[in-house]
């Protein structure tokens, strides 16, 4: 088993670590994620029916609504949110979501932005991730 | 991110609860997203649909309520999830109206406009080029930053209302010159544009620009601001831009180099069947709607009289409920001029003050909506639901009227 480490930007601090899950499209909480469950209720999704609940949710950027911050919040809330967030560019709703729910339920995660694309092509879904700090460490598979 | 010492006087709790919790907000958002400092802005526009909020939103618009929070800039609101004149013959479950009236009644008290729209700059809110706002909907800070020339990043739902309550947001993103400008360019294909083109270039843009921000060259002269806010629509259900440089009108655009500041930059050239594949791609059924969606944003006056004229001499066929969404202010105009009237006439309704992307349809009893907005169908396949089809004005009128 091999694992890589990648330094990105901290925008919401915090330590956390799970099964990553990995999303090359760009990705909405918005209705995409059912926060009843934390499943991707989204057909078309690469992680379509996968749970964000406890996992490290990777994706390249945000899209859509601005209540995209407040399906996160209430995902965390009812304790189905992800464990944290890493982005190759700057999601707002992932940034506001932790904000408000650390502020709210004391339930903020790590938000992380400038992952290196190249992650979306060698990790594999369950692909174990840990995020400390500015480092984001995932473990390859062979 | 910096304050200074009256911003340090909220948060201590000096300006009361709200302004602490409101100042709290702004201030961890701030150090997040890298802002040097917390600027004034003009007007608000925020977010209170119970679909998108939740029972979290709730707590949070009635925390500031019950702090005895108020805006401390005009603020207006967008969409709810019900229409508050006609819930009951929509079906809308009782206990989902509920938490919608209560999310209503804190906004009141903090003091908002009750335009209940997506469009606030067609009917209540007119900004001049240059302002600062803080705005929520992402098709209106398209069109803020696009059309009217203000400055705005995608208020995200609580970040919208703590800027609404102390009048300041932070600095980063679309506020910063050097982050609006243009880094991709895409060229619109020539010929006459229809509704659905406008939408489906709109969606192209989005998808593809990603976090670029886009420069559209070959917008039709003959554009509309309601095509063009359509356009903006779209692009932002696909992807996250709050953005678009429209060549030869947005300020400071007038060609493609203005827009991207000299550097060269990728090009795009859109196609005709470019636009057909994200016609495939919003379409997941073939079968017959029982819900007609005009709206995703709210139809203008001028919309709706266009409509009402298409529908002269027709009638909706049974078992199609044919309902065009807009603004509690262009309803009122559209029943004054009589174009109502001739909409009801042929079938169709008006509802006001709610849309259909935050309506929750399935509860009420819809299985398979017809639209000519990408933007709701974006929005209804995220949680499929409902099945999404997805037509040009004309097309659909033709199919579901005789």
């Amino acid at each position: 088993m091999s694992s890589k480490i990648f330094k990105c930007h901290v925008l919401v601090g915090g330590n956390a670590s799970g099964e990553g899950l990995f999303c090359r499209q760009a990705f909405t909480f918005d209705r995409a994620v059912d926060t009843r469950t934390g499943v991707v209720a989204d057909a078309r999704s690469e992680i379509a029916g996968a749970s964000i609940k406890g996992k490290v949710l990777f994706y390249r950027e945000g899209k859509g609504s601005t209540a995209g911050s407040s399906w996160l919040v209430e995902a965390l809330r009812l304790g189905n949110g992800p464990g944290a967030v890493v982005t190759e560019y700057l999601d707002l709703a992932a940034v506001v979501g932790s904000v408000m729910g650390g502020i709210l339920y004391r339930r903020s995660i790590p938000v992380l932005s400038g992952i290196d694309a190249g992650i979306f092509a060698t990790a594999k879904v369950g692909a174990i991730a840990s995020v400390k700090g500015d480092s984001v460490k995932v473990v390859l598979a062979g | 991110m910096h304050l200074n010492s009256a911003h340090e006087r909220l948060l201590r709790g000096e300006g009361g609860d709200a302004r602490q919790l409101a100042m709290q907000i702004l201030a961890k958002v701030g150090d997040a997203v890298g802002a040097r400092s917390l600027v004034p802005i003009k007007s608000a526009h925020v977010q209170a649909d119970y679909s998108g909020l939740h029972n979290s939103g709730i707590e949070l618009f009635e925390r500031f309520a019950a702090s005895d929070g108020k805006f401390g800039v005009p603020t207006t609101v967008n969409p709810a999830s019900i229409d508050m004149d006609s819930w009951e013959s929509f079906g809308v479950p009782a206990e989902f109206t509920r938490k919608q009236i209560r999310l209503c009644e804190a906004y009141y008290r903090l003091g908002g406009i009750r335009c209940w729209t997506c469009v606030p700059y067609q009917v209540c809110n007119f900004p001049k080029a240059g302002e600062t706002v803080a705005w929520a909907e992402p098709s209106s800070v398209v069109f803020a930053n696009s059309i009217i020339g203000c400055r705005t990043n995608k208020a995200m739902a609580g970040l919208d209302l703590a800027s609404a309550i102390l009048g300041l947001t932070p600095k980063f993103g679309m506020l910063l010159e050097e982050e609006r400008v243009a880094r991709v360019a895409f060229v619109a294909p020539p010929g006459r544009f229809s509704d659905l083109d406008y939408r489906s270039l709109g969606y192209l843009i989005g998808k593809i620009a990603g976090s670029r921000v886009p420069a559209l060259e070959g917008t039709p002269k003959n554009a509309t601001s309601d095509d063009l806010k359509h356009l903006g629509a779209a692009a932002a259900s696909a992807g996250p831009l709050a953005m678009i440089h429209y060549v030869g009108i947005t300020d400071g655009s007038n060609s493609l180099e203005k827009a991207a500041e000299g550097e060269k930059i990728e090009r795009v050239d859109v196609t005709r069947s470019d636009l057909e594949v994200v016609q495939g791609e919003l379409n997941q059924t073939e079968e017959t709607p029982d819900l007609v969606a005009l709206g995703a944003p709210h139809l203008s006056v001028s919309e709706l009289g266009s409509l009402a004229r298409l529908l002269e001499g027709r009638k909706v066929k049974r078992g199609i409920k044919f309902c065009s969404y807009t603004s509690p202010q262009a309803h009122e105009m559209a029943t004054r001029a009589g174009i109502r009237a001739d909409i009801e006439a042929a079938g169709g309704t008006l509802s006001q003050g709610t849309d259909a992307d935050v309506s929750p349809l399935k509860a009420m009893g819809f299985h398979v909506v017809l639209t000519n907005s990408a933007l709701l169908a974006e929005t209804l396949m995220a949680d499929g639901t409902v099945k999404v089809r997805y037509s040009s004005l004309a097309d659909i009128v033709g199919e579901v009227s005789a």
